[in-house]
C-alpha cells in the first residue's frame, strides 16, 4: 500500500473527513473554520468538499459553541466543534463542567460531543495562545480527554472521540501540528480511547508523558542510552481520561523508577495524578522517588528564550533522567 | 422605616374578549391551579423537613409558562427555569413526578441524581435546567437547529429571568440565534427580582424588549400575569416562526410573589409592590374573566380546585411511599456506554 507523509494537521483533516463522509450526523463548527479553513488549517477544503452546511463558521462565542454543540448532541447530531485556542475555552468551560458533563448522569440523555482544541507552547504564543489546559478537563466528571502525539493515532483517535457517546476534549498540541510526520497508509482503523502504547522500550526507568512532551522525551531517552545510563521506556499515555492504568502500572512494574513529563502547569497538573497513582498502586515497586518535570506555576512567557527555560524540553528530561537513574 | 401603604388597585373588570375559547381558558387554568397546590404541598414539605436542600415557587408568574407550554406544538422544545413548573405540567409532566423528583426518589425523572428546579423529560422536549443562569439558551438554540436539519417543524421557548439577561450566556445565545435564523423564542420573566437584587441594578434600558433590536430581532412585551392573552400571542408567535424561523424576545412583566426560595423572607421586596401584583394574582384573574365569560361557574370552579387536590394529595402520598435510590447505585450513568 503506498504511504503518504502526514503532519499532525494533516492527519487530523483526515480524521474530519472521514467521519464527514461516513457518518451524516457529524457536522464541524466554530471560529474561522469553514472556507478560512481555521486558524491552523485543519478544517481546510471541508466546507468545500462537504458544504457550508455541515461545516460552518460562528460568532465568537465559545459558550454558545458549546452550548448548541450539547443541544445538537442530545437531539442525534455529533458535533465536532473547534477551539481556535483552547485558551479560549475557558470564558466558556462552566457549560462543559455543568451541562455537557453533566448531562447524562442527571437525565440518561448522552451528548456525543466531541471539542478540539489547539493547545501547548513551543511557537512563542505569549501568555494567551500556548496554555496546556488537560488537568482542567481531566477534573471534570462525565468528560474524556484525549491527547494524541503522532499523526497515526490522532486521526485514529478522532474518529473514535467522535463516535463516543460521551463529551470528548480531544488535544492537539500546536507545535506538533506541523514538526511531527509520518508515512502513512491512506487505510487505517479506529483506536479505541484509554490505551496507552509504549513507544520506546526499555528497562531502567520510564517516562510517563503525553502530547508534545512525548518526542522530548523519546529523544532524551535515545541520549541517556548514548550516555550508557540504562535503557529508558516511553509510555506515551495518548487518553488521559479514561486513563489506561494497567499500563502505568506494568511500566513502573518493569522499569521501578518513573519520570512524569508534561508541559502544563505543576501544581494540581495531570502529573500530580499520575504520581498519586504509582504512589498508591506501585509504591512497593519503586527503586526511586517518582519525580515530575513540568512547566513552572506562571503564566506561559512569550520571549522564545523565556519560553525554551519554561518548558521541558529533551535536555531536561536527559538531566532528570541521568538523576533518576543514579538515585 | 415606614413603609407607604399599598395603594388599592383594582382589577379591571373582565369582560369576554374576542378569541377567548372557554376551553383553553379552563385547560390554562386547571395548570396553574395544579402547580399552586403542588408548589404549596411541596412547601409544607420542605418545612416539615422531609424535602432537602430547597424549594423555589413559581406563585405570582404561573400563566407565563402556562401559556407558552400550550402556545407550542408536539414537536417544539422547552427550556423550562426556576419558576415554570406550569411548563412541566403543561408538557404533560405528571404530578406523581415532581413529587418523586422534589423527594429525591429513585423512581422520579431524575432517579435523586438532581433535585427541585433541575428536571425534565428530553423525550418530552423539556430540558432539565441547571442553576447557571442563562447556560440552558445557547443548549436549547442547539438543539431546536438540530431538529431543523432533520427537516422537523420545531420552535424553541427558553425562559430566563430580568436577572439572567445580564449574563454572558444571554447575549452569547440570543446572538447566535439571530445569526442562524433559529426559531426560538426567548421568554423574559420579569419578576422584578432576582433574588434580592431588583431590576434597577440589573439594567439600564427602559424596557427589556429594546435589547432585541441591538440583535436585529423582534422584541415584544407582554403582561405575564393574564395566560390567556398571552397564549393567543404566542400562539400566533409560534406558527409566525415555523413559516419564517428566527429568534424573537418575548418580555413578560410579572411578579415573584414569595421569596427567591423558602428559605427567603423576602423582607427586601417593597410591600406595597407586591400588593399591587396580589391584586393580580394570575389565578383570579382567569376564574374573573372565564366566570365573566360564563365559562366557569362557582361550582365549577370549586370542583376543579378539588380533583386537582385529590391527584396532588394521591402523588405527594405515593411518591412519599417510594424508595429513596440505592447508594450501591452513586457512580452509574456518569458515562453512556458505547
Amino acid at each position: 500500500m503506498p504511504l503518504t507523509e502526514t503532519t499532525l494537521v494533516d492527519a487530523i483533516r483526515q480524521g474530519l473527513r472521514r467521519l464527514l463522509r461516513e457518518r451524516p450526523e457529524v457536522l464541524l463548527f466554530g471560529e474561522d473554520i469553514g472556507a478560512f479553513g481555521g486558524a491552523f488549517k485543519a478544517t481546510l477544503g471541508l466546507q468545500e468538499e462537504f458544504g457550508a452546511d455541515r461545516v460552518f463558521d460562528t460568532p465568537i462565542c465559545e459558550s454558545a459553541i458549546f452550548g448548541a454543540a450539547i443541544g445538537m448532541a442530545t437531539q442525534g447530531l455529533r458535533p465536532i466543534v473547534e477551539l481556535q485556542f483552547v485558551d479560549f475555552g475557558m470564558t466558556a468551560v462552566h457549560q462543559l463542567l455543568n451541562n455537557a458533563g453533566t448531562m447524562h448522569y442527571r437525565t440518561g440523555v448522552a451528548v456525543p460531543m466531541t471539542v478540539r482544541a489547539p493547545c501547548g507552547g513551543g511557537i512563542s504564543g505569549g501568555p494567551f495562545h500556548s496554555e496546556e489546559l488537560e488537568a482542567f478537563f481531566c477534573h471534570m466528571p462525565g468528560l474524556k480527554v484525549v491527547y494524541p502525539a503522532f499523526p497515526a493515532d490522532a486521526r485514529a483517535l478522532l474518529v473514535s472521540a467522535a463516535l463516543d457517546p460521551n463529551p470528548v476534549i480531544f488535544l492537539e498540541n500546536k507545535y506538533l501540528y506541523r514538526h511531527v510526520k509520518e508515512w502513512l497508509p491512506d487505510d487505517w482503523e479506529p483506536i479505541p480511547l484509554g490505551e496507552a502504547q509504549v513507544c520506546r522500550p526499555g528497562n531502567d526507568a520510564v517516562v510517563l508523558t503525553y502530547g508534545a512532551m512525548v518526542h522530548e522525551a523519546l529523544r532524551a531517552a535515545e541520549q541517556v542510552e548514548q550516555d550508557g545510563a540504562g535503557t529508558v521506556m516511553v509510555l506515551d499515555l495518548r487518553t488521559l481520561k479514561p486513563l489506561d492504568t494497567d499500563a502505568v502500572l506494568a511500566a513502573v512494574a518493569a522499569t521501578n523508577r518513573a519520570l512524569i513529563v508534561h508541559e502544563g502547569w505543576r501544581t494540581g497538573g495531570f502529573g500530580a495524578e499520575l504520581a498519586a497513582l504509582v504512589a498508591e498502586r506501585a509504591f512497593h515497586l519503586l527503586d526511586a522517588p517518582v519525580v515530575r518535570l513540568t512547566a513552572p506555576d506562571m503564566p506561559v512567557p512569550f520571549a522564545p528564550e523565556l519560553e525554551k527555560a519554561y518548558r521541558p524540553g529533551a535536555d531536561s528530561i536527559r538531566a532528570a533522567l541521568l538523576d533518576l537513574l543514579e538515585y | 422605616m415606614t413603609r407607604k401603604p399599598a395603594k388599592a388597585r383594582t382589577t379591571p373588570a373582565p369582560r369576554r374578549r374576542p378569541g377567548d375559547d372557554p376551553q383553553h381558558g379552563r385547560a390554562l387554568l386547571r395548570c396553574r391551579l395544579l402547580t399552586r397546590l403542588t408548589e404549596d404541598r411541596l412547601v409544607r414539605l420542605y418545612h416539615q423537613g422531609r424535602i432537602s436542600g430547597g424549594v423555589y415557587t413559581s406563585r405570582g408568574q404561573e400563566a407565563i409558562g402556562a401559556a407558552t407550554a400550550a402556545a407550542g406544538g408536539p414537536d417544539d422544545l422547552y427550556a423550562p427555569l426556576i419558576r415554570d413548573m406550569t411548563v412541566h405540567i403543561g408538557r404533560g409532566e405528571p404530578v406523581l413526578d415532581i413529587f418523586r423528583h422534589y423527594l429525591g426518589r429513585v423512581t422520579g425523572p431524575m432517579k435523586g441524581r438532581d433535585g427541585n428546579v433541575h428536571y425534565g423529560c428530553l423525550a418530552r422536549g423539556v430540558y432539565p435546567m441547571i442553576s447557571h443562569l442563562g447556560a440552558m439558551l445557547p443548549v436549547v438554540t442547539g438543539a431546536v437547529l438540530a431538529r431543523r436539519r432533520q427537516g422537523r417543524p420545531t420552535v424553541g421557548f427558553a425562559y430566563l429571568g430580568d436577572g439572567a439577561t445580564s449574563t454572558g450566556d444571554f447575549h452569547e445565545a440570543v446572538n447566535f440565534a439571530a445569526v442562524f435564523d433559529a426559531p426560538v423564542i426567548f421568554v423574559i420573566e420579569n419578576n422584578q427580582f432576582a433574588y434580592s437584587t431588583p431590576t434597577a441594578r440589573q439594567f439600564r434600558c427602559a424596557n427589556l424588549a429594546d435589547r432585541a433590536a441591538g440583535y436585529g430581532i423582534e422584541g415584544l412585551a407582554a403582561d405575564g400575569n393574564e395566560a390567556l392573552d398571552l397564549f393567543q400571542l404566542t400562539r400566533g408567535l409560534v406558527e409566525r416562526l415555523r413559516a419564517r424561523p428566527r429568534p424573537v424576545l418575548l418580555v413578560c412583566d410579572t411578579m415573584r410573589m414569595r421569596g427567591h426560595g423558602e428559605h427567603d423572607d423576602f423582607a427586601y421586596v417593597p410591600r406595597d409592590l407586591l400588593a399591587r401584583y396580589a391584586a393580580r394574582d394570575p389565578l383570579d384573574l382567569a376564574r374573573a374573566r372565564l366566570s365573566a365569560a360564563g365559562a366557569l361557574t362557582a361550582a365549577a370552579a370549586a370542583r376543579l380546585e378539588q380533583e386537582c387536590l385529590a391527584e396532588v394529595d394521591a402523588a405527594c402520598q405515593q411518591a412519599l411511599a417510594e424508595p429513596p435510590p440505592d447508594p450501591a447505585t452513586l457512580t452509574e450513568g456518569v458515562y453512556a456506554a458505547d
